[in-house]
């Protein structure tokens, strides 16, 4: 018998999006019943790493349609522009609201809020907290959280399997990472807001949580992903860890430079023009890597790597505006930014794809919603800007906040028996997992091997070869996955066993990632082929749709919604 | 050869409530990388020698806080701890002061519950509406309680504080450090509330002096001046209250 | 291994869903380490206690004549007493030292509308008051031992 728990509506993931999406329900219904289910304490997610910044029309020079048309452009003309619109309108509301919660913006000697330039964003309108504006956001909202008791808070529960009632989506089944036992938690709706997955990919800024889990929940569910083949590789990270150094470096006037001391991104043209270092992300991870691929990068024991130069800043400026970068500089790459430069390469960041959802952070699938990371409006099409993923937190969390307890109140609750029935199916199914003695395959080379194959075919240059080859490879390791072997039968606090879990997310994310990648016979935004090198808008102007299908994914399209700026060259 | 690799024994505590009756330590052999953090030997021990040693990590950049643990008899965040800084012998356990769930996982709830005490959020008689915008902060009023407010909640400060280890009522350097944040932000006006709890049992008052909270906390928020100057607004806003009469709004 | 902490230590307000192994105190607990310094600085409580107790009976004594006066100074210029007034003053510098180094750390940014001087101010005040003090109890004691 597996314990069942009712509440209003439910919440997969603890960060920006999720902890927004609760206090968005409460304020409208301080008697909601809203449970917040995240496997980790909500102060861990990996929000908390974000560093430069959250943007927003903040100044008189700027304007809606401007924070839009760079958005727009920045997604390659991908991304949906009604939900652009009511992004970019809701964007200063949310920042505000965090302003009230307490969160410590950097401020300019008025008191104002104070801004700062980003890559791809034509006026300052980047609010930021020092350099640690994910830390400085999530501890505001979990802090503010804190007020309301109606939120039951289920911490380290891990979210296995989405509970669907007639057609509707009712709860989830969680596993209770300490006790080792299943838990039902059910709503009348739910709400995913699981992040991202860079954890498929070998170097990437994510940390070890970010594994695809609410992708895969929906994803198994029958609930499309979308555009998952544009993976963002920031252009900044360190070498072998992939640890970021946040885009603030180049807003507050860092240069990238090749082993020659070149500024290649003014002096060369790799389409960024006059923007050079404050270029999209994806443009200048492309430079980065042709300027490696032509001999001018320095090698090191990770790789080949180019330079990010702070000196000319001055102590002074790096210590006011990027104190953490400093630190994580000398701690993780053995270099004072004061002093010397810093090496940096791309390295998956975050994916521009995910939960196809609506601009009401909406699936296809009745009470089922997805917000920040884990969903695709789509706002960011196939290339984010900078600073636009924490306001998207905000925006589309207190969106489906609003809207999911909205639909629960108009709803009926499902049969619980019939979904304790699928609870206590995949507490069986977890059990059986659980230090599971016959396989031949080790879990570690599951992964590396896992790792090998997608850096392979969807780095950040790929060519039809190598993609199908991920795609097989993917295949293949999903067969070997289930013959993976486990070492640790306990119950309580079984590490191993999440992390076997979180397996399974990953490879349905990374097949979800391969297949709509080689289906893209264009390059755009973060999606470049060395085999198909041109935008082409006449063929490819669509959103990929990826459904589960134990035969292998189904593709399909959406339309991108366009009606006002209409698809031009992206140059800068 | 080229070989920088070298090896060193890590001596871990292991605990199975299932099926040990205390914590026992285990030593493991291996080679290590001269770059790695002791983080990394962790995981290299579970992903290749040993599938059942359970830890806690996340973001491996000293910012999430989910990495603590006594290394060598110090709280520290395994993430950001250089192997090259140790010995051939290094000892691994779960965060002192703390019950032990498993391994090196300790019981954070009571923290938890402790942080939620102080009434961590902004506290003001009117809630502001969106549309009346952001509130002006100056750079020094941000100043004032900025570094207060760099805490990861990594509870190293717990483990290291002998009051901790002794009261447990203490609410602990970490929860009066960030109430006192609170207290200190010019958009605040939670600080009478505040100043109550901490002349209650348990709380400001029970610190001793030990300074130890400070010594190992890794973002430098110095919990101990937190503490301090708690104790001074308390006992001020409680003399003040004896001559003045209350003001509004309680 | 380590020695065991309060067995309630940092425990939620209900017990947890599983087992667990009681609290352990830091390995360096009570003497070894900075922790030595600290359970010095709580030891010197036991001090305060016993000069306490030397202040009454000095008090007690002033009020009951001057010959029982003066055998209570004959007492404190006998070696028992001088080694544990050289061991008092020793403990005492060493709190001072200890507890002044807290004073501008301990300060609070503000009191209404006033902010204090900076540290090296603070920690000058408290080290001249408290010679100060001690030069002038030493002048009068003195001038009362030999009148």
């Amino acid at each position: 018998m597996v314990e069942t728990a009712i509440h209003d509506i439910v919440i997969v993931g603890g960060g920006a999006a999720g902890l927004r999406a609760a206090i968005a329900a409460t304020e409208i219904d301080p008697e909601a019943s809203i449970a917040l289910v995240s496997k980790v304490y909500p102060m861990r997610s990996h929000t908390v790493s974000a560093e430069g910044g959250a943007a927003a029309v903040a100044r008189e020079d700027d304007s809606f349609e401007m924070h839009g048309y760079d958005t727009v452009k920045g997604s390659d003309f991908l991304g949906d522009q009604d939900a652009i619109r009511y992004f970019v309108e809701q964007a200063p509301r949310e920042l505000t609201l965090l302003e009230h919660w307490g969160c410590p913006w950097s401020r300019n000697e008025d008191g104002t809020v104070a801004t700062r330039a980003f890559g791809g964003m034509s006026t300052k309108r980047t609010w930021y907290a020092a350099d640690k504006v994910g830390f400085h956001m999530l501890h505001a909202l979990f802090q503010h959280s804190l007020r309301f008791e109606n939120i039951a808070r289920y911490d380290e529960h891990f979210a296995t399997k989405l509970l669907v009632d007639d057609g509707t989506a009712r709860g989830v089944a969680a596993l209770d990472i300490r006790s080792g036992r299943v838990r039902v938690v059910l709503g009348r709706a739910v709400i995913l807001a699981t992040g991202g997955a860079g954890k498929i990919f070998p170097f990437t800024t994510n940390g070890n949580i970010k594994t695809g889990d609410g992708m895969a929940l929906a994803y198994r569910a029958g609930v499309a992903l979308k555009d998952m083949e544009f993976v963002q590789y920031h252009p900044t990270g360190l070498p072998g860890t992939g640890i970021l150094i946040t885009e603030a470096t180049r807003g507050e006037g860092g240069h990238v430079i090749n082993a020659d001391g070149e500024r290649f991104l003014a002096t060369r043209d790799y389409g960024v023009g006059t923007k050079a270092e404050l270029g999209p992300r994806d443009m200048i991870s492309r430079a980065i890597i042709q300027e490696i691929e032509a001999g001018r990068g320095i090698s090191g024991p990770y790789g080949e790597y180019v330079h990010l130069d702070l000196r000319h800043l001055g102590e002074a400026k790096i210590v006011a505006r990027l104190p953490m970068v400093r630190e994580i500089a000398k701690i993780y790459a053995g270099v004072d930014p004061v002093h010397e430069p810093i090496p940096i390469r791309p390295v998956v960041h975050y994916m521009m794809g995910g939960v196809d959802t609506d601009i009401g952070a909406a699936t296809s699938l009745p009470g089922l919603y997805a917000a920040g990371e884990v969903a695709a409006v789509s706002i960011n099409g196939s290339n984010r800007l900078g600073s636009n993923s924490l306001t998207e937190c905000l925006v589309f969390g207190a969106s489906a906040g609003h809207n999911a307890l909205a639909f629960a109140k108009d709803s009926s609750a499902g049969s619980e028996d019939a979904l304790r029935r699928q609870g206590e199916e995949e507490a069986a199914r977890i059990e059986a997992l659980r230090g599971k003695q016959t396989g031949g395959e080790k879990l570690s080379r599951i992964r590396a091997d896992l790792h090998r194959a997608m850096e392979s075919g969807c780095g950040v240059y790929r060519t039809g070869e190598t993609m199908d080859a991920t795609v097989r490879a993917v295949a293949e390791l999903k067969e070997r996955y289930a013959d993976v072997a486990l070492e640790d039968s306990s119950a309580v606090f079984n590490t191993e066993l999440v992390a076997a879990l979180e397996m399974g997310n990953m490879l349905d994310t990374a097949e979800a990632v391969a297949h709509s990648a080689a289906s893209r016979n264009e390059s755009r935004g973060a999606h470049t082929r060395r085999d198909a090198p041109s935008r082409d808008d006449q063929n490819f102007l669509y959103h990929t749709l990826c459904h589960f299908d134990p035969a292998g994914p189904r593709l399909s399209k959406a339309d991108v919604t366009l009606g006002h700026w209409e698809p031009e060259e992206r140059k800068y | 050869m080229g070989d920088d690799r070298r090896k060193k024994t890590f001596v871990i505590s292991r605990f199975d409530p299932d099926r040990d009756d205390a914590p026992r330590a285990q030593s493991y052999e291996i080679a290590v990388e001269p770059d790695w953090k002791v983080l990394d030997a962790l995981n290299y021990i579970k992903d290749e020698v040993d599938g059942t040693l359970s830890h806690r990590w996340s973001c491996r950049m000293a910012v999430c806080g989910s990495c603590g643990m006594m290394v060598d008899g110090e709280p520290r965040l395994t993430c950001k701890e250089a192997i090259s800084d140790y010995g051939d012998t290094v000892e691994i356990a779960p965060l002192a002061n703390f019950p032990i769930v498993r391994d090196l996982v300790i019981d954070s709830d009571g923290f938890m519950e402790k942080l939620k005490s102080v009434k961590p959020w902004i506290i003001r008689a009117k809630q502001l509406a969106a549309e009346e915008g952001p509130l002006r902060q100056s750079p020094a009023e941000l100043e004032e309680f900025k570094q207060f407010s760099m805490c990861i909640n990594c509870m190293l400060c717990y483990s290291a504080c002998p009051v901790v280890a002794n009261e447990p009522e203490f609410i602990g350097p970490a929860a009066i450090a960030l109430g006192h944040r609170y207290s200190l932000d010019s958009r605040d006006e939670g600080a009478a509330e505040r100043n109550e709890i901490f002349r209650g049992p348990g709380t400001v008052f029970s610190c001793s002096f030990a300074n130890e909270c400070s010594e190992v906390c890794p973002k430098h928020v110095d919990p101990a001046a937190a503490v301090n100057q708690a104790k001074l607004n308390a006992v001020v806003d409680w003399a003040l209250r004896l001559i003045l009469p209350r003001r509004g709004g309680e | 291994m380590a020695r065991n902490a309060h067995p309630r230590a940092m425990a939620p307000a209900k017990p947890g869903s599983t087992r667990t192994a009681p609290p352990r105190l830091p390995d360096r607990f009570p003497l070894g380490g900075r922790y030595l310094a600290y359970t010095l600085f709580d030891w010197t409580g036991i001090l305060y206690l016993l000069l306490g107790l030397l202040v009454l009976c000095a008090v007690w004594s002033l009020g009951s004549g001057e010959s029982v006066w003066n055998a209570l100074l004959e007492r404190h210029r006998s070696a028992p007493y001088i080694g544990f007034h050289a061991i008092a003053l020793v403990g005492v510098v060493f709190v001072g030292i200890r507890f002044f180094g807290f004073f501008p750390k301990a300060q609070p940014p503000r009191i209404g509308p006033l902010k204090p001087p900076p540290g090296p101010v603070i920690l000058a005040a408290l080290y001249a008051l408290w010679i100060g003090v001690t030069v002038v109890l030493t002048i009068v004691l003195a001038g009362g031992a030999r009148g």
